[in-house]
């Protein structure tokens, strides 16, 4: 198909490590067993740049949510390698893992992300705080500003929106800067004024602050934020786009399904 | 309906098995209750059975009259009185029952004897059909005794072993020459001594308190009563073997009347407590599943049958709590009676029968308290609105707790003040303290959810304090829904609330023991056997020869009716009194005291209008009225009592086999070296085994920590609900862990430890303990204060409150926050991050 795809060749490793914060090779994850056996990623290889806005694309069940938990320590793949910011995620226990995920990692999530018994301003802190590090005065003021809440820090989340609730919780995942932030289709419960504050919101977090985010979601619009947009499909990672824009995106997707519908 | 009934008990088994235990915690207790009364019961008739095989005509004293406190008092008889029965035609055999306390030491040397049981002594008669020799010979000669089997094997001796014996109130050295079989024991210790030596113990003045009679075969039980009858003088009467043995049964039956309700109150608290229990379980539950019960709606159940629902699931779980209930039951009876056993020393029971009573009563208690506590929950539930199928948020508003805090709040307040008046009258009022106790529990229990902000703010400061984010996070989780926290921890409150109450009791009645102790006697070394046996008569009459006393006074003592005063009075004579025990006089001489004169306090005296010089009719014991002169008035003294008779009339009243003085008092010379003094005592008291010789402090001691063992048993018999309130901990945690599945995801995957975790749960949870060891200490102290201002005209003067013991209950409390807190926190932690996120 003459597609490039990002990462397939294992020899430059070490070019992927120059510019990747995130990297895996032939990763591959399998649910069940026998009959019920589910290849949710068949040897992905992939690599998320540093600074960059990564999008992560594709139909339901084609793994990209599964791609984006092990990436994120959340889930152990079958087989494979995952190497996050210099951390090889090989044989890591449940304790490191977690420390990994609260010191280097930012997570947003679809729905549920806030504490309900915890203010606005302590969600926030609350992976600092798990850790016992001190939260740095000028680095808080500059998230809360660009999020725009300041007024909202003592409200508990079920006195937020929807919207401001995203927006505490994405305040959250960079406060502690954390080396990538992964975000699980953030904006799926939103309206679209509010999905565009949010989406404008990781952009500005990676134009302004070089943070680097990957983020799944399965709207083209969503994806237009994005530097590069991945596509997965039965577990492989199938084409790329880089600068992509609303269209392009719907477009490749178009044309990616009819792809697949040959096939 | 039913179908849909069983599915959702299937779909939360864990949560239903949890509440069942809360039910089977409870029920277990009835039918322990009710299986350990039926085994106590069949033993004691067996023992009966065993005891009256032989009698068919008992011969015994007549009880002075009917009325008043002394109906245990019976006249002793002469021995002579054997040669009348004899010739009586149809008496086969006369026995005098010739019987005291005995005892032997042990191996080790110290007296062989289980906790506070009796320690028995009687005639070896080969004919006797109580026992049965087993092994050896019957004892023959003063220095022989014969011993019965269990005593004997706790005594680490053998047949031909030579030990020391304490027979009545002789002391000497025997050699063990045979070992007899009684029926059970029921923990009493037996020494058998020959006729002429057991005549010499124990009925040394020639009284006895029965004879048995057998009869001549072919004669019937009541021809012999009533020829026997026919040959007595007035003070003596006859009966049969078999109304005996109605006697018996029928002291037996009340005895255990009591015995079982006593058990029942405590396992009414535990269900009252599992009661909470199962309401709290059913709100969750129900709330958790207000999305399925709404669609249940939206397709059409009507609301009974939602309600139907609940009450079903609440019949079913009823039923599985009382089945396991009453298998724990039966084990608890088992263990109470090896408990029984290695304290007595004896098996009270072979078997342990499972009446049918005992089942239906554990099975209808426990269904029924399981279904009232459903019903509300099942109300709240059938009143979801369909549309609440469709709502994402579950959320449903908590109501305001002002109104509730303010009925609760009011309800305390009048229960506090009306028990407040009802105590602090001269003439307490218990009907009203009852009430007002009773109202300010209830209020406490309504408006606890109100309390919960305040106190656990103040638990979990430490905490949150130290423990940073996870004390906040743990904090703010024990204060979401006060309600239920209070409801939780409501259940403890009421099994602490009691214990306190207890013990502030218990340490008034000690401290009051002590005041009264210090205040009143003045000797200068008390002899006691410890409060569980008498001191022999003759320890007080070799302590009287020691040249260092001075003076010795026994205590001892009679049931006495002076005038319309009922009580048991203290007899002694007037010198040793005056030196042992501060007594003061209103009116007459101290001196005054002999057999022909009474001393009464000055309560009695204002009461009865009684004055110096005064005759009133006055029976000791049971014999008949006689009329005595008021010799003094002295102020009232909780040691002495009401009234002081002298020791003659005592040694009238009582046979000599029965003698003994409760504590004999030693006052020393003045010039006397009184550690010598001591030396001197200890020798004198050391053959006799469980005579000891204590300064004033450890009479004080030892008077004060006779409490400790009832108390004992009662923090025992209340440790149920406590244990039924840390299953409702364990519960409502694991049950909310299921409600914040996604919360604890979110925790997770944002970096927050399994230890971290762990320790959030456990601060919850010890908040929640805490916080009803708390309410419960608060309460506690109130009733327990309550009551001893009540009892104080009863000599409960001083009012102690055991702030030690309430704050080892707090520490303890924390602990069992921790312990309640391990079955929730590994299931949390087990928590996969990715699923528990994906919850909905």
């Amino acid at each position: 198909m003459g597609i490039h795809v990002a990462g397939i060749e294992s020899a430059d490793d070490a070019a992927h490590r120059a510019g990747g914060i995130a990297f895996a090779e032939g990763l591959t994850k399998i649910y069940g067993s026998g009959e019920a056996r589910v290849v949710a990623l068949d040897e992905v290889d992939v690599s998320f740049e540093r600074g960059r806005l990564t999008a992560i694309m594709g139909p339901s069940g084609s793994g990209k949510s599964t791609l984006m938990h092990c990436m994120a320590a959340l889930d152990t793949p079958t087989s494979g390698r995952i190497v996050i910011d210099g951390v090889d995620l090989a044989g890591l226990k449940d304790r490191e893992l977690t420390r990994l995920r609260r010191d280097r990692l930012g997570f947003v999530f679809q729905s549920f992300n806030l504490v309900p018994t915890l203010s606005a301003r302590e969600n926030i802190t609350l992976p600092l705080d798990i850790a016992g590090k001190p939260v740095d005065p000028a680095w808080f003021d500059n998230v809360i500003d660009t999020i725009g809440l300041r007024d909202r820090l003592a409200h508990r989340p079920n006195q937020l929106s929807g919207g401001q609730q995203q927006r505490v919780a994405c305040a959250r995942a960079l406060v502690s800067r954390p080396a990538i932030v992964f975000a699980d289709e953030p904006t799926g419960n939103l309206d679209s004024r509010a999905s565009a504050e949010i989406l404008g919101f990781l952009r500005r977090s990676v134009d302004d602050f070089g943070q680097s985010v990957v983020m799944v979601t399965h709207e083209p619009s969503a994806a237009a934020y994005a530097d590069r947009v991945l596509f997965l499909d039965d577990g492989r990672i199938v084409d790329e786009l880089l600068s992509p824009t609303a269209d392009s995106v719907l477009e490749r997707m178009r044309g990616f399904d009819m792809a697949t519908r040959r096939s | 309906m039913i179908k849909i009934t069983l599915a959702g008990i299937r779909g939360h088994i864990l949560r239903f098995l949890l509440t069942a235990g809360a039910v089977m915690l409870g029920v277990s207790f009835v039918t322990g209750t009710f299986v350990l009364r039926d085994s106590i019961d069949a033993t004691l008739n067996n023992l009966f059975s065993q005891a009256l095989k032989g009698v068919d005509v008992q011969v015994r004293g007549t009880q002075s009259s009917g009325d008043g406190g002394l109906d245990d008092a019976r006249a002793p008889l002469p021995l002579a009185l054997e040669k009348t029965l004899t010739a009586v035609p149809g008496v086969q055999r006369v026995a005098p029952d010739v019987q005291g306390t005995a005892l032997i030491a042990g191996k080790d040397g110290t007296a062989v004897r289980s906790g506070g049981a009796p320690t028995l002594g009687f005639a070896f008669r080969d004919d006797d059909p109580a026992f049965s020799l087993v092994a050896g010979r019957g004892p023959s000669g003063p220095s022989e005794v014969a011993v019965e089997q269990a005593t004997l094997r706790k005594s680490g001796l053998s047949l031909g072993d030579t030990t020391r014996a304490v027979v009545g109130d002789q002391v000497r050295p025997v050699t063990i020459t045979g070992e007899v079989v009684f029926g059970s024991m029921f923990g009493a210790t037996a020494v058998l001594v020959d006729e002429a030596t057991a005549r010499s113990a124990w009925a040394s003045d020639g009284m006895v308190s029965a004879f048995t009679i057998t009869a001549e075969p072919g004669v019937d039980q009541d021809q012999l009563r009533a020829a026997v009858a026919a040959a007595l003088p007035a003070t003596a009467e006859a009966v049969t073997g078999a109304a005996l043995d109605a006697e018996s049964q029928e002291a037996l039956k009340t005895g255990l009347g009591f015995f079982t309700t006593f058990l029942l109150v405590f396992a009414g608290v535990a269900l009252f407590v599992g009661a909470f229990i199962i309401f709290n379980t059913f709100s969750m539950l129900l709330g958790q599943r207000t999305r399925e019960l709404a669609l249940l709606r939206a397709v059409g159940a009507s609301r009974g049958q939602l309600q139907g629902m609940v009450l079903g699931e609440a019949v079913v779980i009823g039923l599985l709590g009382s089945a396991l209930g009453i298998g724990l039951g039966i084990l608890i009876a088992l263990g109470a009676k090896a408990a029984i056993r290695v304290g007595l020393g004896a098996s009270i029971a072979d078997d342990l029968p499972v009446s049918a009573a005992a089942v239906g009563w554990s099975i209808v208690v426990g269904v029924l308290v399981t279904v009232a506590s459903a019903v509300i929950p099942g109300r709240r539930a059938s009143r979801i609105a369909p549309v609440a199928a469709m709502r994402d948020d579950l959320v449903i508003a908590p109501k305001g707790l002002r109104l509730r805090g303010s009925v609760g709040g009011a309800l305390l307040v009048v229960g506090l003040a009306g028990l407040g008046y009802a105590v602090t009258r001269d003439d307490p009022l218990w009907p009203l303290a009852g009430v007002g106790a009773g109202l300010a529990v209830l209020g406490a229990l309504v408006a606890a959810p109100l309390t919960t902000r305040p106190v656990v703010r103040l638990i979990a400061w430490p905490f949150a304090a130290l423990g940073g984010v996870v004390g906040r996070l743990a904090r703010e989780n024990s204060l979401r829904l006060p309600r239920r926290t209070a409801l939780t921890a409501s259940a403890l409150m009421i099994g602490l609330a009691l214990i306190t109450g207890l013990s502030v009791v218990a340490q008034s009645v000690k401290a009051s023991v002590a005041d009264i102790v210090t205040s009143e006697v003045t000797s200068t070394y008390v002899l006691s056997a410890g409060g569980q046996s008498l001191v022999p008569t003759s320890v007080s009459t070799a302590a009287q020869k020691l040249p260092q006393v001075a003076s010795v006074a026994t205590v001892n003592g009679v049931g006495v009716q002076v005038g319309a005063v009922d009580t048991f009075a203290y007899a002694g004579e007037a010198g040793p009194i005056a030196e042992n025990f501060a007594l003061t006089m209103r009116s007459g001489e101290l001196a005054a005291l002999d057999a022909t004169h009474v001393l009464v306090d000055e309560t009695r005296a204002e009461e009865n209008g009684w004055t110096v010089g005064e005759a009133v009719p006055v029976r000791v014991g049971a014999l008949p009225a006689r009329q005595l002169i008021v010799g003094g008035i002295y102020a009232d003294s909780q040691f002495i009592g009401q009234v002081l008779i002298d020791e003659s009339l005592y040694e009238e009243a009582v046979p000599a086999g029965a003698r003994g003085a409760f504590s004999v008092h030693i006052k020393a010379q003045p010039t006397a070296d009184v550690a010598a003094l001591r030396a001197e005592l200890t020798t004198l008291v050391e053959p006799y085994l469980l005579v000891s010789v204590q300064d004033g402090e450890e009479f004080v001691d030892s008077s004060a920590s006779q409490v400790d063992t009832l108390l004992n048993l009662l923090y025992v018999l209340l440790l149920f609900s406590v244990v039924v309130a840390v299953l409702g901990i364990v519960n409502t945690l694991a049950l909310s862990i299921i409600e914040r599945t996604r919360e604890i995801g979110l925790l997770r995957a944002v970096g927050l430890g399994r230890r971290q975790l762990a320790g959030m749960i456990t601060i919850e949870s010890v908040a929640t303990a805490v916080f009803g060891a708390v309410l419960g200490a608060g309460l506690g102290l109130a009733l327990g204060v309550a009551l001893q201002r009540g009892l104080r005209v009863q000599g409960l003067e001083t009012l102690a409150i055991p702030w030690l013991g309430i704050g080892g209950m707090l520490l303890a409390a924390s602990v069992v926050g921790v312990l309640a807190a391990v079955i929730p926190a590994v299931r949390a932690v087990r928590l996969n991050v990715l699923q528990a996120i994906a919850t909905d």
